[in-house]
């Protein structure tokens, strides 16, 4: 059982490195997965007899895939940069930003029979933030959605105002089963610390989450996760833009 | 001659597919669950003669289907062939116990060492 544990500990090593960087193992193990599935598509596509219309959806996925992985490591460079770049908050429409977020991941959640939808929204609101970073965020809590989400219903990206108007709250939500009570603590802690060991969440280091917060750092947002009995948002809270007020 | 099942734990939908593909065509029965729970109670329907394994699994890890299995006589003695991403951070001396029989790695394996190591456990 202690020999167990070890490798579990191991496994934990990765996480963030001393300066707060994300580590090169946690890195290396989000990267993994996709890669390895483009390894077995592409080895299949090699040496199985296929039809036209099978080999064509394994490119499609192995596109997908590829694109999932490219995401990812786009991110990390952005994250690791965060220190030495400036970044331009300004007024952003986010409605007119969750289409562009929904438009770009249709394909690949309709290569997984999955839907991601916009709530419909009737007065426009402006949030303060940069709009390369909360883009980044948002893509990454739907991509959490799509893979780590039980089930196959839909994903929802939701604006809602509060505080009197004065916030604003992006957040994604999937309708699989509940977290259970672990991973949800477990997740609270993944929201406001560094990337917690692997096994806290089995199928994920957690890099995701950690770098999206470390972007809502930069813009004076702060993300969190709501438990619903049939799924789960995550959210990022962003200060309202006073611009809509003088009009 | 009846096919044997087996029972493909693995929360990847593309890669589960391409790995009952492979079974498929080796003339196994392949049965595919996203998670832990899902396996239980595949287990009792299928009777699968062996189970493919991923250890990341969402919620439970494989570790915990692995203790369940353990707990019942008939369930116990279903070899269990590991697939995983972290291959290299498990010792099958150490998860032999659990009634693993073959660890393979999805970053270097071959889609037929599916085969090899179903057949291998089987025989």
């Amino acid at each position: 059982m202690k020999r167990e544990q070890g490798m579990r500990d191991n496994m934990a090593s990765g996480g963030v490195l001393a300066d707060g960087l994300p580590s090169l193992i946690a890195a290396a193990h989000e990267l993994k997965s996709p890669l390895s599935l483009v390894r077995q598509l592409s080895l299949l596509l090699e040496t199985e007899d296929l039809s036209v219309d099978e080999r064509q959806r394994m490119l499609r996925q192995i596109t997908l895939t590829s694109e999932r992985a490219l995401r990812l490591t786009n991110d990390l460079t952005r994250s690791v940069r965060l220190q030495d770049a400036l970044f331009t908050l300004e007024p952003i429409n986010p409605k007119q930003l969750c289409e562009e977020v929904v438009h770009e991941l249709t394909p690949l959640f309709t290569a997984h029979g999955r839907r991601i939808t916009l709530a419909p929204r009737t007065h426009p609101l402006l949030l303060v933030a940069n709009r390369d970073l909360l883009r980044r965020i948002i893509v990454n809590f739907s991509d959490n959605a799509l893979y780590y989400a039980e089930g196959d219903g839909p994903v929802q990206l939701q604006i809602n105002a509060f505080h009197e108007g004065q916030m604003i709250r992006l957040g994604v939500r999937d309708y699989g089963p509940a977290l259970s009570s672990d991973m949800w603590r477990s997740l609270q802690t993944k929201l406001s610390t560094a990337p917690q060991p692997i096994h806290a969440r089995p199928q994920s280091s957690g890099l995701g989450l950690y770098i999206a917060s470390q972007f809502a750092e930069a813009m004076n947002g702060s993300l969190g996760v709501t438990r619903h009995a049939d799924g789960a948002t995550f959210y990022i809270d962003l200060h309202a833009s006073q611009q809509l007020s003088w009009l | 001659m009846n096919k044997q099942h087996v029972l493909i734990v693995e929360d990847d939908p593309w890669l589960a597919e391409q790995h009952a593909r492979v079974l498929s065509r080796a003339g196994y029965e392949p049965t595919i669950t996203p998670h832990a729970l899902a396996a239980i109670q595949a287990i009792d329907i299928v009777e699968p003669a062996a189970i493919i394994l991923d250890v990341l699994l969402t919620g439970s890890t494989a570790f915990a289907l692995m203790h369940e299995l353990q707990s019942y006589t008939d369930t116990a003695r279903i070899p269990i062939i590991l697939c995983t991403n972290i291959a290299e951070e498990l010792e099958l001396e150490v998860v032999a116990p659990y009634g693993v029989r073959r660890i393979l790695d999805k970053t270097s394996m071959e889609p037929s060492d599916l085969v090899t190591a179903l057949r291998s456990v089987l025989v």
